[in-house]
């Protein structure tokens, strides 16, 4: 039982980086209905960018942060000026590809600069173990959940409650309509890009700290487009939960089939089975918006 | 009174191949409601969205001519300006924001104006006030409020942006008798109470002409006639073609059916 609630808890703090990186994902398909490949390089190059601050220009640990943000903002805003924009009106598919585009430019730029070594992200959180009962947390796995997840809680937060989020809400249901109601949908999406970049950098730093600067990194960044499918590629609540459910379950399937099989893994595929189960039975995902429809 | 908006001989083009509106020349005076009639495919909601701007997302473009808003060109300038510069289109089937409250899309037709709070609160009561209706509905998803109330809305959010000047799209269309006979005294109500000049696109003619005071009829992307309202109505051609009166004044039955058709009197 011990076990079960220590695997549960381990997956639960995974999850929230996943459920951190999906948010963004979806808040860029939620306002352009463009699934974005591109989010994984930024979340990375968000990691190096704090990597540079910390370690290199030996910056203190806030300033370092809040400079990682603001250059992956920047990026974001690039990313989006430069290929996203003057593919407004082409067909959504092309923007698709050319988010993919991005995603394999920025991979070579990412590994000419990795170069096949592993870089160390000097440790900033808190080192040591927590007990609740027998279970055991390591503090920087808490520390980093929180850092993670707050920026999405605050970030849906502003989606709801304030007027530009109001906005993004309307821009994302309807382009043409929002433009008929004087909105500047493009200033919207530039908007949602650097919105979304900084909570990818966010995610990175957070992978980071635990799986450190080398070749996979980006590629995390495709597991939170997974996730956000299982969610729901339109519902920021379910990118949430989805999250934590991938989360969970590989925990428990690392904990509980792999040592059954000799060379273990399942982990690594459990979650694809989950999506493809997921998508047989509701194709929109978990929580994915149902069109309202009046007959 | 002044004019307000004049197109002058537009002629607007889908895909640099579909001509689908020909040398159209419409005039609207300042604080009056204008009607435009025709039958389906005869080009209004073109002019329309040749007005508002909302053509280019749909690959049409204004080839000839011009559009002048109080004078000010306006045919090169994009869907957002054209809201801030005062004209407002309200498009057909209604269309609001259906994931949004309906309070939140009123809010968001405020967007091109401005993001105080209190000015908000005070344009939602005006609203409130032309509309009692939505009050009551507040805090209803939008997507799920009757025809007749979402016509409401759609008008209401337009009126956020303190139009000079509302185009619209079929307000009446799929609507019960009852309620269409509301949603023109709403038209009516809001060209008086906040003396906005309204061009009305309609296939309910005898309504809209009634309420207006200028009407022009559009066939096959032309304007074929046009004249104050009370004269289309009295004549013989519209009450034919587009009242569905004969020439005593009955409603048409197939008893009586001529042998010969009566033709149009002009070159459509």
């Amino acid at each position: 039982m011990t076990y079960f609630l220590q695997y549960l808890l381990i997956g639960f703090l995974t999850g929230g980086l996943y459920s951190a990186f999906a948010v963004t994902v979806v808040l860029v398909y939620k306002a352009t209905h463009v699934a974005s490949l591109a989010h994984g390089q930024i979340l990375a190059f968000g990691a190096v960018f704090f990597y540079w601050c910390i370690a290199v220009l030996q910056l203190p640990i806030s300033v370092s942060f809040l400079v990682a943000l603001a250059l992956a903002g920047v990026l974001g805003f690039i990313i989006e000026r430069l290929t996203m924009r003057p593919l407004i009106g082409e067909p959504l598919f092309t923007s698709f590809l050319m988010t993919f585009a991005v995603f394999m430019f920025l991979d070579g730029v990412f590994n000419l600069y990795v170069a096949g070594e592993t870089r160390f992200i000097p440790p900033f959180l808190p080192q040591g173990n927590m007990g609740i009962g027998k279970l055991i947390i390591a503090e920087q796995r808490a520390s980093n959940f929180v850092m993670t997840l707050l920026p999405a809680l605050i970030v849906i937060g502003f989606f709801k409650y304030s007027k530009v989020g109001l906005r993004m809400r309307a821009t994302a249901e309807n382009h043409r309509l929002a433009q008929s109601a004087g909105i500047r949908v493009k200033n919207i999406f530039s908007i949602i890009w650097i919105f979304s970049s900084i909570l990818a950098a966010v995610a990175g730093i957070g992978c980071a700290t635990i799986m450190n600067i080398h070749y996979p990194l980006p590629y995390n960044g495709l597991k939170g487009l997974l996730v956000a499918l299982v969610g729901g590629l339109d519902s920021i609540g379910g990118a949430i939960l989805a999250g934590l459910l991938v989360g969970v379950i590989e925990s428990l399937a690392a904990g509980y089939v792999d040592p059954l099989t000799e060379v273990g893994g399942t982990s690594e595929v459990v979650a694809y089975v989950l999506l493809l189960f997921i998508l047989l039975v509701k194709p929109y995902g978990l929580f994915g918006l149902a069109r309202i429809e009046r007959i | 009174m002044s004019v307000i908006l004049s197109l002058k001989n537009i002629e607007v083009t889908y895909s640099e191949v579909i001509l689908v509106v020909k040398g159209v020349t419409l005039e609207v005076q300042e604080g009056s409601i204008v009607t435009l009639l025709g039958a389906n495919g005869a080009g209004k909601t073109t002019i329309l969205k040749a007005i508002s701007g909302l053509l280019v997302s749909e690959l049409g473009k204004v080839t000839e001519g011009s559009i002048e808003f109080r004078g000010i060109p306006i045919q090169r300038e994009s869907p957002e300006n054209i809201v801030k510069m005062g004209i407002v289109h309200v498009m057909e089937g209604r269309p609001s924001f259906d994931q949004l409250t309906v309070e939140e899309n009123l809010i968001v037709g405020a967007s091109s104006r401005t993001n105080r709070p209190t000015e908000i609160k005070k344009d939602l009561e005006r609203i409130y006030s032309y509309f009692p209706k939505l009050k009551a509905l507040r805090k209803k998803i939008s997507g799920y409020i009757s025809g007749g109330e979402k016509q409401m809305l759609v008008v209401g959010r337009g009126l956020m942006a303190h139009p000079k000047m509302m185009l619209l799209d079929e307000p009446s269309l799929g609507l019960a008798p009852l309620i269409v006979k509301e949603i023109f005294e709403i038209i009516e109500f809001v060209n008086k109470e906040a003396g906005t000049s309204i061009l009305l696109v309609e296939q309910n003619a005898l309504a809209a002409l009634s309420i207006s005071s200028y009407g022009y009829i559009m066939e096959n992307g032309r304007i074929v006639m046009d004249g104050v309202a009370a004269n289309l109505k009295d004549n013989e051609d519209i009450r034919e073609f587009y009242l569905g009166l004969s020439k005593v004044g009955k409603r048409k039955s197939y008893r009586h059916v001529k042998h010969y058709r009566r033709r149009k009197r002009w070159l459509g």
